[in-house]
C-alpha cells in the first residue's frame, strides 16, 4: 500500500492547511526539511554568535543591577541557541554538524551579530531595538506548522520580553542621564537602526527561500510585514524618549496607518550575510577558539561518561 | 542605618571581615562571568554563567550587610572603590586560565565557601548567621557543580588529567591565600563571630584533599594528626591589600563604565 | 551527515519537569550530557533557574520507545467507545427539580 510522492504531499499539505503541526517524524517534502533546518540552524546559529557583541560588556557593565542582569541575558542567548539545536536536531542532523556548518563558515547567522558594539549603550540599544525585530518575528515562529520549532519560539519569545525590557531600561536610564549619556545613546540608536531593520530579511521578491516558508506555513508572514509590524511598533518608543529615529523621512501615514521608512541598502545586507560585514571575521575567530579550547573537556566527559556506564 | 555590635567587636574588625567575604565573591563572579559566551559547551556556558550570578548575588548580600556600617551602597563599594581597598585573597583575582584552572579554583573556592558559611551559621552575631544560613543553600549546589567536573575530569584522559594535574599544581598554593589571618582575627574569634582561618582551613583541607586524590591528582600537603597540613608558601597579602597587578586590571574593567561620567546614573 | 567523525556534543537526553508537588512531571525538553548525573545539573540550569521546580527526571533520548505518527492505526476507534465517556450517560436529576 505504497502511497506515491504527490499523495503524500496531498497528505502534508492538507495537514498543514488545518493549521495542525508537523511532528518529528512525520513524512515531510525534502524541501520543507531542508528549509527547516537551516532556518532552525541558522536562528541557533545567530543565538550563540549573537552571545559576543554584549557578551564583551560583561566585564564593564555598571553596577550590580546591570551586571546580574546582563549576565542573565547572554546566558539566555545560550540557553536558546541550545533549544533551538534541539529543535532542529529533532530533523535527523546534529548539533556537531551544526556546530561544525557555523565554524567553517558555510552556515549563516543574523547580519546584525556582525556589527560592532563600541559603547555601553549598545547593550541597551540591541535588548530594545535587536531584541524587539527579533520577538517580533519569533512571535510569528511560534505559529510554525513545524511542532518543535513553535514549542521552542514559545519558550523563547517569553524569556525575549526580559531582554527588551532590560534594553529600554538601560537606554531610558541614559535618556535622564547627562548630556553624554544621551549622545551616547542617540549614537548607538543610529548606528542600529538600518542594520536592525535588515534583521527581517530582504523584500519577499529577492527572497529566494520565503515563498515555500510562506507556503508551508514555516513562517505566517513576510519579510515586509514583519519589519513594518517593527517600524510602527519601535518608532514611537524611540521619539518618546527623546531620541531620534536614524531616517529623516520617516513619518507616519494617516492613509495606511502605517509608518513609512527609507529602505535599508539590500547590497550591504547581501555582503555582511556572505561574510563581508565589519565584525564577521573576529565572530567566527572568537566561536573557533571557544570550540577548540573546550573540545578537551567535552572529549574527556564523553570518554568518562561511557567509562562509567559500562562500569554500571 | 546602624547596627548593633557587641562588646569587644569594633565595627571597624566587622567590615574588614565582611569585605574579604564580599570582595571574594565579587572577584570570583567577575572571573566566572568571563566564561558566559565562551565555556567548553552550551550546557556549561549556562551552568557557569548561573554560578556567576549567584557568585556576584552573594557580594551583594554581603555589601548590604557592611553598608550599615559604611553608610556606603553596594555599588559604591564595588564600583568607586580604589582597588587597593580591595579585601580579597589574591586567589580570586588570577586571570581565568583554562577550564581545568578555572574548575580547580572554583571547587578550591566552593569548598572554602561552604565551610566558612557552615561556621559562620552558628555565629554569636545574629546579621552573619542569617545571611549565611539562606546563601549556604546555593554554595551546595556549586560544590556539587566543580565537585562532578573534579571527579569526571582528573582521570578521563591523558590531557585532562595534565592539565587538571597542572592547575592543581598552580592554584593549590594560591588558595591557601584564602585563610589569611585578618588583622581583627583574633577579636572576631574571641566574640564568637566565626572559628579563625585556621579552624576553617582544617575543615577545608580535610574536604578537598580527599576527593583530588580521589580523582588522582597530586595535592601537595602531608598528613598531619587527623587531617592534612598544605606545603609550600599560601599565597598571602590580599587581605591587607596587597594585591597584585590582575586584581588592578580586574578592577579597572569593572569600574570603567560607572566612572565614565562622573556622578552619572546608569 | 559523516558519522566517523567524533560527536563532542555528548548524548541527548529528556527532561521532565515538576513545579509542585501534587503536579504531574511536565516534558520540557533536552540537553546534552556526558552522564546522568551531569544530566540533571544541565537540566536544572537551562529549566529550572527560572520556573519553579521541586523534581527532576532526566531519561536517555535513546532509552525512549515512542509510536510512530505514522502509524494512526494504533490510536484508531473505529465502532462505537462513547459509553466510555461520562458524557454518553444521562445525569440524575436533582433533588426538588
Amino acid at each position: 500500500m505504497d502511497r506515491t510522492y504527490d499523495e503524500k504531499l496531498a497528505d502534508f499539505e492538507a495537514r498543514v492547511g488545518r493549521g495542525e503541526k508537523i511532528e518529528p517524524g512525520d513524512w515531510m517534502p525534502e524541501e520543507y526539511r531542508k528549509n527547516l533546518i537551516r532556518m532552525m540552524s541558522q536562528h541557533a546559529h545567530s543565538e550563540i554568535v549573537g552571545q559576543l557583541p554584549e557578551g564583551k560588556w560583561i566585564p564593564y557593565a555598571p553596577g550590580f543591577r546591570r551586571k546580574l542582569t546582563l549576565v542573565a541575558k547572554v546566558q539566555d542567548e545560550a540557553g536558546h541557541g541550545q533549544l533551538l539545536y534541539r529543535a532542529a536536531e529533532t530533523l535527523g542532523k546534529s548539533r556537531e554538524d551544526m556546530m561544525e556548518e557555523l565554524l567553517s563558515g558555510k552556515a549563516k547567522y543574523a547580519n546584525v551579530f556582525n556589527y560592532p558594539t563600541p559603547t555601553w549603550a549598545d547593550v541597551g540599544v540591541i535588548g530594545w531595538l535587536v531584541d524587539t525585530a527579533a520577538v517580533i518575528n519569533q512571535t510569528m515562529l511560534a505559529q510554525s506548522s513545524y511542532g518543535p520549532y513553535a514549542r521552542a519560539m514559545k519558550r523563547i519569545c517569553y524569556e525575549e520580553s526580559f531582554h527588551i525590557k532590560q534594553g529600554y531600561d538601560i537606554i531610558a536610564a541614559l535618556a535622564r542621564g547627562t548630556p553624554e549619556q544621551r549622545k551616547m545613546a542617540q549614537d548607538s540608536i543610529d548606528r542600529w537602526w538600518y542594520p536592525t531593520l535588515m534583521m527581517s530579511g530582504p523584500p519577499d521578491s529577492l527572497s529566494v527561500h520565503s515563498q515555500q516558508a510562506l507556503k508551508w506555513r514555516i513562517k505566517t508572514k513576510s519579510n515586509e510585514q514583519v519589519r513594518q509590524e517593527f517600524v510602527d511598533h519601535i518608532v514611537p518608543q524611540i521619539r518618546a524618549l527623546g531620541f531620534e529615529v536614524a531616517d529623516k523621512d520617516c513619518s507616519y501615514d494617516k492613509t495606511s496607518g502605517h509608518y513609512r521608512y527609507t529602505q535599508p541598502d539590500w547590497e550591504e545586507l547581501k555582503r555582511v550575510i556572505n561574510g563581508d560585514g565589519p565584525c564577521n571575521k573576529e565572530r567566527l575567530d572568537a566561536r573557533r577558539k571557544t570550540h577548540e579550547d573546550g573540545r578537551w573537556v567535552r572529549e574527556a566527559l564523553a570518554v568518562k561518561g561511557r567509562k562509567s556506564a559500562e562500569a554500571a | 542605618m546602624g547596627i548593633e555590635l557587641p562588646a569587644g567587636v569594633t565595627a571597624e574588625a566587622l567590615s574588614e571581615f565582611l569585605l574579604a567575604l564580599a570582595d571574594d565573591e565579587l572577584v570570583l563572579g567577575h572571573r566566572d562571568s568571563e566564561w558566559t559566551a565562551y565555556a567548553p559547551i552550551l550546557e556549561e556556558d549556562i551552568a557557569f554563567s548561573n554560578i556567576a550570578q549567584d557568585e556576584l548575588g552573594h557580594s551583594l548580600v554581603w555589601f548590604s550587610l557592611c553598608e550599615k556600617l559604611t553608610g556606603k551602597n553596594p555599588d559604591e563599594m564595588a564600583f568607586q572603590r580604589p582597588w587597593e581597598d580591595f579585601r580579597c585573597c589574591r586567589f580570586v583575582a588570577y586571570p581565568k586560565g583554562d577550564f581545568a584552572y578555572t574548575v580547580v579554583r572554583q571547587f578550591l573556592f566552593d569548598v572554602a565557601e561552604q565551610v566558612r558559611l557552615i561556621a559562620i551559621s552558628s555565629s554569636s552575631f545574629g546579621p552573619l548567621r542569617e545571611i549565611s544560613q539562606r546563601i549556604i543553600r546555593e554554595e551546595n549546589y556549586h560544590v556539587m557543580h566543580s565537585q562532578g567536573l573534579i571527579e569526571r575530569l582528573g582521570d578521563a584522559t591523558e590531557e585532562s588529567r595534565r592539565r587538571m594535574q597542572s592547575a592543581v599544581d598552580v592554584a593549590f598554593p594560591q588558595s591557601l591565600g584564602i585563610f589569611e589571618h585578618l588583622k581583627a582575627e583574633e577579636e572576631l574569634v574571641d566574640a564568637g563571630f566565626f572559628p579563625g582561618n585556621d579552624a576553617l582551613k582544617s575543615a577545608w583541607l580535610a574536604q578537598v584533599v580527599p576527593v583530588l586524590r580521589k580523582a588522582t591528582l597530586t595535592v601537595p600537603v602531608h598528613d598531619h594528626k587527623n587531617t592534612f597540613a598544605a606545603d609550600g608558601q599560601s599565597d598571602d597579602g590580599g587581605r591587607q591589600g596587597k594585591h597584585t597587578v590582575h586584581l588592578q586590571a580586574l578592577v579597572a574593567d569593572l569600574q570603567s563604565v560607572y566612572k565614565l561620567v562622573p556622578n552619572a546614573k546608569w | 551527515m559523516t558519522k566517523e567523525k567524533m560527536d563532542t556534543q555528548w548524548e541527548t537526553y529528556e527532561v521532565f519537569h515538576q513545579s509542585r508537588r501534587g503536579e504531574p512531571h511536565e516534558y520540557v525538553g533536552s540537553v546534552h550530557a556526558p552522564d546522568p548525573q551531569m544530566a540533571l545539573q544541565m537540566a536544572r540550569d537551562q529549566f529550572a533557574r527560572r520556573l519553579k521546580c521541586v523534581s527532576l527526571w532526566v531519561v536517555r533520548s535513546k532509552d525512549i520507545t515512542k509510536t510512530d505518527y505514522q502509524d494512526e492505526n494504533f490510536f484508531a476507534q473505529v465502532t462505537d467507545k462513547s459509553y466510555r465517556d461520562p458524557k454518553a450517560f444521562e445525569a440524575p436529576e436533582k433533588d426538588g427539580h
